[in-house]
């Protein structure tokens, strides 16, 4: 059973066509679809699109029999969650009062005992307990990052939407992270859709990968099919050797860059 | 972690009750200060019993200075509120209704019933010239509201958008005075200082009762109010829709200004320094920062009040210039700040 679909999206930001009639493979259950491309490929249109924060043409994005409306889409983000690019801004504003404020705001019916308690794991796991009470304006780009996430999970969403979670991120929490969504979508049986930059983690975490190049798909599938040496050079400009690493994953190895794209 | 949030509560609770006896000191301290000399005694025993005073000092107090100090604190809490609701919900800390130009734009209105007296059917003069007034801080707060719409609400352009209005409201208000005679021209002037001695009873209660009808619906807001603190795309992200949170909004805040400043005229950056100050003292949490900003709206204004008359004896200066003289320094200090944080 198909959970997720995503058929022939065309997105026009006034006269400018950013998506060229873009179709995602059905996503199941448990599926985490990592999107690649270059800088301004239309990743984060794509992820906008899918949040229901821009206009499209054509085509449809249905969730769980729901079909995505452009002025239904506050209803429509009630089940999704979505993390956009910018992490919360440099305010005074805490962790904690941000996140007990935002469910208070969406209406989230729980009391306030399981509140806390969703809070705090969630912080927890993000490893924001130490700072769940400092500014926010006092945390590294890294940490606001964490707590953008920590965010767009308060709702407990079915689908995540993530664009670009780990991109001011170390390696320790880039994995934690990742855990962290891989965990959610297979214990409740979600689907998460992420904009990556990191190839080896999305051939790690993802189990579908969709190449974007200019607002068009040109590459869609399990990992396997999808991360090979032609498509990395044509999407990224690089020349790269893809094999099977240690842990049994595909590993990129770029070796120099494409002088003359094209 | 839930502990510390609590206790953070708690501690800010504490500090909205000091900003309320606080608020009494000033307003009792506004009450003592003036040239007839009456003590500080005599005007509690006056307050809990009117027949202690004597006549002459009867009236000095309960139709001069009790509406005059009472005034202060409705104008000051009106400002102070839509002060802190306007920098929350354009996302920019140096807005204001004075910075955004709704009180230029209302003392031009104001400026319009006073040089050409017009009148409506049913409506007297004397409604005509705060009707006006609201005509027109309405009609800027519209013009704002339609530009941050037009931008995406890019936050920089909306208050340089402002500013211009002010400049605008300023030269219309200042093409009048070359119109109106030398007795409309004076009054003008004091619209446009800002001055609190002219007010009594019906201004205190029009005043205080748009307050009243308008801090529930803020009160209503505060979880959105606070959550927007992370920014407009996180906002969003969540599925708020920002432009109709902007456009109720700011036409609570221009309602609410145009209360405050149609009957005192336009009184300069008590809505911008309101704000911030409870800020520093209360934290972004607007459950707590929704009351906080009134009260110190209406505290910074009831000390100045107090200071206007107290700094000259024997005279009494108009209260805006004490508070845009207060006010100019810290707004530069603001400006400076800004670059380290939102």
């Amino acid at each position: 059973m198909s959970v997720f679909e995503v058929n022939n999206i065309n997105v026009f930001y006034g006269r400018t066509q950013r998506l060229f009639g873009v179709d995602l493979p059905p996503l199941q259950s448990g599926d985490v679809l990592g999107l690649l491309g270059a800088n301004a490929a239309g990743k984060s249109t794509l992820m906008r699109t899918l949040a229901g924060q821009q206009d499209f043409r054509g085509g449809t994005i249905r969730f769980a029999g729901q079909e995505l409306q452009r002025h239904r889409a506050r209803h429509w983000l009630a089940g999704v969650g979505f993390m956009p690019q910018t992490p919360p801004q440099e305010s005074a504003l805490r962790p904690f009062e941000l996140l007990w404020s935002a469910a208070r705001a969406l209406g989230v019916t729980l009391s306030d005992q399981a509140l806390t308690q969703r809070i705090e794991a969630l912080l927890a796991r993000l490893g924001l307990a130490e700072r769940a009470m400092a500014p926010l304006y006092s945390l590294s780009g890294g940490k606001r990052q964490l707590v953008g996430l920590a965010l767009a999970l308060i709702r407990d969403p079915q689908l995540m939407l993530l664009d670009e979670p780990t991109s001011a991120l170390d390696l320790h929490w880039r994995m934690v992270v990742l855990d962290l969504v891989q965990e959610r979508v297979q214990a409740q049986q979600g689907i998460a859709i992420a904009a990556l930059h990191d190839l080896d983690l999305a051939a790690r975490y993802c189990t579908q990968l969709v190449m974007l190049e200019q607002g068009r798909v040109v590459a869609a599938g399990p990992v396997a099919e999808v991360l090979n040496p032609a498509n990395i050079a044509r999407v990224f400009k690089v020349e790269a050797q893809v094999e099977i690493g240690p842990m049994g994953y595909p590993r990129v190895q770029v070796l120099n860059a494409i002088r003359h794209p094209g | 972690m839930e502990a510390s949030f609590r206790q953070l509560g708690w501690r800010r609770l504490v500090m909205l009750g000091g900003l309320l006896l606080a608020l009494l000191a000033s307003l009792l301290l506004d009450l003592q200060a003036g040239p007839a000399d009456l003590s500080l005694g005599q005007i509690l025993a006056a307050l809990w019993d009117s027949e202690q005073l004597d006549l002459r000092h009867r009236i000095i107090l309960f139709d001069v200075r009790l509406p005059d100090a009472l005034i202060a604190l409705a104008v000051g809490a009106a400002l102070g509120l839509s002060g802190l609701e306007t920098q929350t919900v354009l996302n920019n800390p140096l807005a204001s209704p004075y910075t955004l130009g709704v009180s230029a734009f209302a003392a031009f209105g104001a400026g319009l019933a006073i040089v050409f007296m017009p009148t409506l059917p049913g409506i007297g003069h004397t409604l005509m010239l705060p009707l006006l007034a609201l005509l027109f801080a309405l009609l800027c707060g519209g013009l704002v509201l339609l530009f941050s719409r037009l931008t995406g609400g890019a936050r920089e352009s909306v208050v340089l958008f402002g500013m211009a209005l002010f400049f605008l409201g300023t030269a219309l208000t200042s093409a009048l005075q070359y119109v109106g005679d030398t007795e409309a021209v004076d009054q003008i002037v004091f619209w446009t200082i800002g001055d609190l001695t002219k007010a009594g009873w019906p201004e205190v209660i029009a005043v205080s009762l748009c307050f009243a009808l308008v801090l529930p619906f803020s009160l209503r807001h505060v979880w959105v109010l606070t959550l927007l603190r992370a920014g407009e795309a996180q906002a969003q992200s969540l599925g708020l829709d920002l432009n109709r949170i902007r456009l109720w909004v700011l036409l609570r805040v221009s309602v609410l200004c145009a209360f405050a400043v149609c009957f005192v005229g336009a009184i300069g950056f008590v809505g911008l320094i309101g704000p911030h100050i409870a800020r520093i003292l209360l934290g972004e949490d607007h459950r707590y920062l929704v009351p906080g900003a009134a009260l110190c709206g209406a505290l910074i204004l009831s000390l100045a009040s107090f200071l206007s008359k107290a700094l000259l004896p024997g005279v009494i200066i108009p209260v805006g210039i004490i508070t845009s003289l207060v006010g100019v320094p810290i707004f530069l200090a603001l400006i400076v700040g800004q670059k380290r944080r939102v």
